[in-house]
């Protein structure tokens, strides 16, 4: 069995692209300016005015543990799964969705045929490949960590669809256990709102989800560059395990890898 | 080791209101309901990612020293940075006295620093500036 880094498989996909892209595959007005460096987001109320402070901003980013929108296969999968078992432990970074619900700023860079996502945690890197540039598609047996990304300018918004992603133990919530599968599916439609970032994420995931989870935010410039490299630290990572005792006494005690 | 009159414990134990915010990953690790206040002498301070990690040495009323893990849940260096906290906001040896809500496990030495101030000097006084 092979395993792949993201950054092999972001090299590899970048290197399988044609050297010389396609013209321009959107009409000007149809792009936005959303290059730039983005505060974390705030969820935007049925009021249209976005939510304050670190407990009223974030929470319709947050599946909760009991949430209604839950399968009966999702809890029982939550019960089941021990946390210390979480890869974020080893320091793997959370994937979207449950990412944006970390207080990170990240960046935008528009290009050509691509967005490019830096993110203020986890030296996360995601590539948006945009439609019109025929770029090469991952084949049927491959899947990714952070999916596969593909965006159109539409009406002035940045419009990304990601799926192929791996089965991931803590693709919809990593504090809550909340699994999502290779059904996942994730829309983020970006746009501009008085020079604000605007971004409603709609998931899917048939085994893990009744229904979409849908949610809206909005985020502020910011001033500051992202503070990258992130080099997480395992041992630090884990800190907090140390205060939660295992649900499976009984099993022999785990010894983790050391990664050079 | 050597500790200092002055570093007796005091484990100031007070009911407070239940914090305003938690972040999720401290969820059922800290008892969030209670406040707890620590005078110790630093052990440790390190500025990394994805969480900074404060080691405080603490003589409990019995006379013993104990080792206490002092978090700040889920706030990493970024966040510090802009809080005013830097790589050499704490020393070895500096006295410093915490508030924080404790570990929720029987035992455990552990204090969550999230939404109850930052560590001051054992005077009171501020050691991170803004």
């Amino acid at each position: 069995m092979k395993h792949f880094s993201l950054k092999t498989i972001g090299a590899a996909v970048a290197l399988a692209l044609p050297l010389a892209a396609a013209g321009p595959a959107f009409a000007a007005e149809d792009i936005p300016n959303l290059s730039g460096v983005w505060q974390w987001g705030g969820c935007v109320g049925p009021d249209g005015q976005v939510g304050q402070g670190f407990g009223g901003g974030f929470t319709c980013m947050l599946l909760e543990e009991d949430d209604a929108r839950l399968t009966e296969r999702a809890k029982a999968y939550r019960d089941a799964f021990e946390e210390a078992a979480q890869p974020k432990y080893d320091c793997a970074p959370i994937s979207i969705p449950h990412m944006w619900t970390d207080p990170y700023s990240h960046q935008i860079e528009q290009l050509e045929d691509r967005v490019i996502f830096t993110y203020g945690k986890d030296d996360v890197v995601r590539t948006v490949w945009l439609e019109g540039h025929d770029h090469p598609k991952p084949a049927v047996n491959e899947f990714f960590y952070f999916g596969h990304s593909i965006g159109r300018y539409e009406d002035g918004k940045l419009i990304v669809e990601t799926s192929k992603f791996t089965f991931d133990p803590q693709g919809l919530n990593a504090d809550f256990k909340l699994a999502s599968t290779t059904q996942k599916k994730v829309t983020e439609v970006y746009s501009l709102v008085d020079d604000k970032l605007d971004l409603v994420v709609t998931t899917i995931d048939p085994f893990m989800l009744k229904e979409p989870w849908i949610y809206h935010v909005r985020s502020e410039r910011d001033e500051f560059p992202l503070s990258l490299p992130w080099a997480c630290d395992a041992e630090a990572s884990r800190d907090i395990l140390k205060l939660a005792p295992s649900d499976y006494p009984n099993d022999p005690p785990v010894e983790r890898i050391q990664y050079p | 080791m050597k500790f200092v009159n002055t570093l007796c414990a005091s484990l100031a134990l007070t009911v407070a209101a239940a914090a305003a915010f938690a972040h999720h990953s401290t969820n059922g690790i800290y008892d969030e309901e209670r406040e707890l206040e620590l005078t110790g002498k630093v052990i440790s301070w390190k500025f990394i990612n994805p969480h900074p990690t404060l080691k405080l040495e603490v003589v409990n009323e019995q006379g013993v020293a104990e080792e206490w893990d002092l978090s700040y849940g889920g706030s990493a260096v970024t966040h510090l940075v802009r809080r005013g906290y830097t790589a050499d906001t704490f020393k070895p040896g500096d006295v410093i006295k915490a508030t924080g809500h404790p570990a929720l496990l029987e035992g455990a030495r552990g204090l969550l620093m999230e939404g109850t101030g930052d560590p001051v000097r054992e005077d009171g006084t501020a050691i991170i500036q803004r």
